[in-house]
């Protein structure tokens, strides 16, 4: 179809705030938030306060971060398992490290072990097997929860991480937690491997459109199961942080974090097609959920409207973003 | 009793005009033949009396009334029912619930079955007599669906009753009851408009006929009196050819040589490729041509190692090559630029200049981290090798005209060496003017590489324009191979259409 | 030839190629094993106690059995569940007979409510359903918290009847003779399967095979998708009810995080009893042979002595495995039908 000149020059005027409407609406509603926060219940709006709320977003953005990948790779692809995935980690990194440093490597390496595993086994189901990825990551976490179950059962959980996870996730350096650090880092090497480097190419032509990177020369099934891989990898490092941030592991560590992961990165502009992400805006999707947790918590009504919350505004969103506009 | 008329249609898609003048009447009982090459407007025509498409100027009067349908379901209201190529059975379902779907009688609130069974075994006792109405859509051969399809849309009764293409995946004998179904249905006084490439048959079931071309009616006869020819109409199909002297001296100056580079022996696949084999030469423009979806699409495909499991062998440069993925054929300089560039050929939401770098990345030879200086060097190169307009690189390439679309398809692989270059249906969608300009390009950069073009087009006038020879291929087979003065748009309509000499001609080879 | 007398013997060969009948093989194999590893399998206590456990399963099974025929998927099915104990034993909390019946009457209204907010996101608004129930169980269960966050609440006597009629003051005779024959439990499955004898035989019925098959198609052929699917959606609601109905007689407590377990666990019931992921195919009938299938598998575990630890490992294995054959069982037939329809 011809699109007249015009047209185009309106894209180009208009492109950058098209491009960037949901990210302005994401910072736009974090501010809301905090605004709200203080009008109602006080004390949201100061320094402290907004860089405890971005610390205890970061574990959501990392989680984030997994879904953004793998939702890039296509095909409606979404990883339940990444909290069971955490939980395990740290569950079978804590008896090894035992308080100290000297392991520390060592547990970094179970760690990354067990999330190529848990990837691999959910890349293979939804891509060679193609089993809808929603109900093979969810029997995954199923599967993962039972093998906690089997490991803790009758014995309690025992190991301490290492004094420098302690730091890097517990800590604060002055008045900023170490955690935003951490988080901008990741951040950076996001941005850069996933628009500086052929990988993120590749990754977001296969979920833009499977046919067209197949034509061109792409093994499609091998990326979306090395996404699988690597949300898992990434959901395994995160386990080492929690359990530096919480000071041992238990049972339920990871699995409250799952929804609002997928709606951080839903929020953040993340299409459930395939084929962008930004991790700024997962971010930020994140840090909203954060403020808006804190928000229910503040005004009392805790995990009920936590999960009421969490679930409405993803289903909302959805509709929003995702919702049939197309007049068939 | 006049059912239809439809005078002055106009219709355009986006740049594209589709129909410019079209003018079509069917009456109570008889038979109207459409006919027309691939482009002509016949297709569009059909669906804007069927109510899928609304004509931009001109009138549709159905049983004298003037109309205007917001979409099919209130044509169907009104009486007129379309038989498509098996878009609407739920392959599950048994063949009787298909043919009631939507709109199953009921008692009461309860569905009435006996009703349903009885009706649809009516229906389908004189087209498919030993049918056993029970069985899934699915377990159906694809001839046995289409007879279901049209079952389906018996069943409400139609007044104006259109055919796009029935026999199309019909046996003789198969189309023989179509047709005397049809007859029977004309006694009933149901209007028909019948669509079909196969001059034969328009000839034997229809009352009348009308021949589009260039989006025009060209003629509108009776053929009852039996004083039109099989030429007659030909020719209106075709219209008189422009002869295009400098293009039929270039291409006889293009002498391509007698190294072969491309050669296979009996490709066959599932149905739909049947013992293909031919020779491509250094530097030839070979054309595929043919009715449309009698293998041509998938003839590339092949080639292009889009199948897992190909029969048969391809050998390059007398190099016997197992081509099971497109990164093995790419690997080996076979380059495909596929038929349908949204769906196969471009990331539509990604930057003009991803789409047209992305296929480096599957080299394997591509550094991890990117050279941005060295990538928009690539791609500034393929915009000037092909005059692709844009305004930058980084514009989504959804935004770009059809014919730009098709540059950028054919574009990003202007950095590979090509030794074959498949060109599947280029310029389908484009606009006369792009299409021209398209061509140029890329005949004149297979001329400087020496490179083989493979060409399926379907419009017939594209591949008289720029083949050296063209095949004819037929339900999966190449049953012709045309060469110098035979390249001509009406020898590629008559071997294929006529096909049942051609076929005879095949079989006996 | 009359159309509504077909041949036997190509029926038959049908009949016996269907999954449905294959399941019915493992149900028997099933119930062998069982009855070997648990003595007293067959003696009336302890059957009681197995129907008891499958009763509500079944429910269940059966209402996404409904959804996955439409072509969808329910994830909300469990959180749904909790969220109706929890609404019964609130508005029957102050122990007034008659709050049960207001109970009964609310909880439909939001059995529907609950039905057509999946059906809004996965049928008119054409998100991928596993994504909308997703996040709307997430929402059942906020709900189900804000009203009971802890578990707790209340019910009246006569609602003990959807559990067993014996633990109902002043139950007449006859009727408590009537219900340890056939035990409330049952009744229930029974309520559901005529609920779903009924509607199988309506338009909608019909529509929502239709839609699972093929949804393009029935778009085309002008039958209304989006109302389809939120039809197989309030019909899941209610039998999930159905199964709260049960759960509240036997507790006569609420507790919002009670279904959580059931939910993958009705889709691979679903699936093993020859319900197809990809929907337009399956018998909801089906679906009871499955969920019995898998309450037996979680008996076997139990008796086999096998570490109550590994329950939630083996409930997940048996679920990837149950879709996984499912999916290839899916493929194979494809290209089987695929073959069968080349010529030559």
């Amino acid at each position: 179809m011809r699109v007249a000149e015009s047209q185009r020059r309106a894209w180009s005027v208009r492109g950058s705030y098209e491009r960037h409407k949901r990210i302005i609406t994401a910072v736009g509603a974090i501010i809301l938030v905090f605004v709200l926060g203080n009008i109602l219940v006080g004390g949201f709006l100061n320094v402290h306060e907004i860089l405890i709320t971005v610390k205890l977003a970061s574990f959501l953005a990392l989680f984030g971060l997994c879904q953004m990948v793998v939702m890039a790779a296509g095909n409606a692809g979404l990883d339940l398992s990444v909290g069971y995935t955490a939980t395990i980690a740290a569950v079978f990194t804590a008896p090894i490290m035992n308080g100290h440093n000297g392991h520390l490597w060592l547990a970094v390496l179970v760690a990354v072990a067990i999330g190529v595993m848990v990837g691999l086994a959910n890349g293979i189901l939804s891509s060679y097997a193609r089993l809808p990825s929603l109900v093979v990551t969810l029997a995954m976490a199923e599967v993962l929860q039972g093998i906690i179950n089997i490991y803790t059962a009758g014995r309690m959980i025992n190991g301490t991480p290492s004094p420098v996870l302690q730091t890097v996730a517990a800590k604060s350096t002055g008045m900023v937690p170490n955690m935003v650090f951490v988080l901008a880092v990741v951040a950076l090497v996001a941005l850069v491997v996933l628009y500086r480097t052929k990988l993120g190419a590749i990754l977001f032509g296969v979920g833009e459109n499977e046919t067209t990177a197949y034509l061109g020369g792409i093994n499609t099934k091998r990326v979306r199961t090395l996404a699988f891989m690597a949300s898992a990898v990434i959901a395994s490092l995160i386990g080492l942080l929690l359990l530096g941030n919480m000071g041992n592991a238990f049972k339920d560590m990871g699995s409250s974090y799952v929804l609002p992961s997928i709606a951080a990165a839903v929020v953040g502009g993340v299409s459930l097609r395939g084929g962008n992400g930004n991790f700024i805006g997962v971010i930020l999707g994140a840090i909203l959920l954060q403020a808006l947790l804190n928000l229910l918590v503040a005004l009392g009504w805790g995990d009920a409207g936590k999960w009421t919350g969490f679930g409405v505004v993803l289903y909302v969103v959805l509709i929003a973003y995702v919702g049939d506009k197309r007049t068939r | 009793m006049r059912v239809l008329e439809a005078s002055g249609i106009k219709k355009q898609f986006g740049g594209v005009v589709a129909l410019s003048n079209g003018n079509l009447s069917a009456e109570a009982g008889c038979i109207t033949g459409l006919l027309g090459a691939n482009g002509s407007g016949k297709s569009t025509m059909a669906k804007i009396i069927a109510g899928v498409h609304n004509a931009d100027a001109g009138e549709v009067r159905y049983e004298g009334r003037r109309v205007h349908y917001a979409n099919p379901h209130e044509a169907k209201r009104a009486g007129v029912a379309v038989v498509y190529q098996n878009l609407s059975l739920v392959g599950c379902l048994p063949v009787w619930q298909n043919v009631m779907l939507g709109i199953e009688r009921k008692k009461g609130l309860f569905l009435d079955n006996r009703y349903s069974r009885r009706k649809a075994h009516e229906l389908l006792e004189h087209l498919l007599p030993d049918l056993d109405i029970d069985r899934a859509v699915e377990t159906l051969s694809p001839a046995e669906m289409q007879i279901v399809e049209l079952a389906k849309a018996l069943a409400e009764e139609p007044k104006l009753l259109i055919l796009d293409e029935p026999t199309a995946a019909l046996e003789l004998a198969e189309v023989r009851t179509l047709f005397d179904h049809m007859r029977r249905l004309a006694q009933h006084g149901v209007a028909m408009v019948f669509t079909s490439h196969r001059l034969w048959e328009v000839m034997e079931i229809c009352d009348d006929v009308v021949v589009f071309r260039n989006g025009e009616t060209v003629a509108q006869m009776d053929l009852r009196s039996g004083r039109h020819s099989p030429d007659t109409l030909i020719g209106y199909i075709t219209g008189k050819e422009e002869s295009n002297e400098e293009r039929q001296t270039e291409r006889l100056t293009r002498a391509p040589s007698h190294e072969i580079v491309l050669r296979t022996k009996h490709i066959s696949h599932e149905r739909v490729l049947r013992d293909v084999s031919f020779d491509l030469r250094r530097g030839e423009i070979l054309g595929v041509g043919g009715l449309a979806g009698q293998g041509q699409r998938e003839l590339m495909l092949a080639l292009a190692g889009f199948y897992r499991h190909l029969k048969g062998e391809i050998e390059l440069q007398g190099r016997k090559v197992g081509l099971t993925r497109p990164a093995e054929a790419i690997r080996e300089n076979v380059l495909l630029v596929p038929g349908d560039r949204e769906a196969e050929g471009l990331f539509l939401n990604h930057s003009l200049g991803i789409n047209l770098i992305f296929p480096r990345y599957g080299l394997g030879t591509q550094p991890l981290f990117e050279r941005p200086a060295q990538n928009r060097e690539i791609c500034r190169n393929a915009v000037s090798a092909l005059s692709i307009k844009t305004s930058s690189l980084d514009v989504p390439v959804r935004t770009l005209s059809g014919g730009n679309q098709q540059k950028v398809v054919v574009g990003k692989w202007l950095s590979f060496d090509i030794d074959v270059l498949l060109l599947c249906d280029p310029a389908k969608g484009v606009d006369v003017g792009a299409k021209r300009d398209l061509y140029d390009h890329i005949v004149e950069l297979a001329l400087e590489r020496h490179t083989s073009v493979i060409l399926y087009a379907s419009d017939n006038e594209e591949l008289v324009d720029y083949c050296d020879r063209v095949m004819i291929m037929y339900e999966g087979r190449i049953v012709d191979t045309l060469e110098d003065r035979d390249v001509n748009a009406d020898t590629i309509i008559e071997r294929s259409v006529n096909t049942g000499d051609a076929r005879a001609r095949a079989e006996s080879v | 030839m009359n159309p509504n007398r077909t041949r036997v013997a190509p029926r038959l060969r049908r009949v016996f190629a269907q999954p449905e009948h294959a399941s019915l093989v493992v149900l028997v194999a099933m119930v062998v094993i069982a009855a070997i590893l648990q003595r007293n399998f067959f003696a009336p206590t302890s059957l009681m106690l197995t129907i008891d456990a499958l009763g509500p399963l079944i429910l269940l099974t059966m209402g996404q059995a409904v959804v996955m025929v439409c072509g969808a998927l329910d994830l909300s099915s469990g959180a749904a569940l909790s969220l109706y104990t929890c609404v019964l034993t609130w508005i029957m909390e102050s122990g007034h007979p008659l709050t049960g019946v207001l109970a009964l009457g609310v909880t439909i209204g939001v059995a529907v409510l609950v039905g057509v907010v999946n059906g809004i996101g996965a049928g008119y608004m054409r998100i991928s359903s596993v994504v909308v129930t997703f996040a709307t169980s997430f929402v059942w269960l906020g709900i189900a918290l804000f009203i009971r966050p802890t578990p707790g609440g209340q019910s009246v006597n006569w609602f003990n009847a959807f559990f067993a009629y014996d633990s109902v003051h002043g139950m007449p005779k006859p009727l408590l003779t009537f219900g340890t024959v056939i035990p409330p439990v049952l009744q229930l499955v029974l309520l559901a399967c005529l609920i779903w004898f009924l509607i199988s035989k309506t338009t909608v019925g019909r529509y929502i095979y239709a839609v699972g098959g093929g949804e393009d198609s029935a778009y085309r052929t002008g039958i209304n998708t989006a109302r389809t699917k939120t039809i197989a959606y309030v019909i899941n609601a209610l039998f999930i009810l159905l199964a709260a109905l049960f759960f509240v007689g036997q507790n006569q407590s609420g507790d919002a995080r009670f279904g959580e377990p059931f939910t993958l666990q009705t889709i691979a019931a679903a699936v093993v009893g020859g319900i197809s992921l990809t929907g337009g195919r399956g018998s909801v009938y089906s679906a009871i042979v499955g969920a019995v299938i898998i309450e037996l598998v979680n008996k076997i575990i139990f008796f086999a002595n096998i570490p109550y630890a590994y329950g939630t490992l083996i409930a997940g294995l048996i679920v990837i495995f149950a879709i996984g054959v499912s999916q290839l069982y899916t493929i194979y037939s494809q290209r089987s039908l695929a073959k069968r329809n080349a010529p030559q």
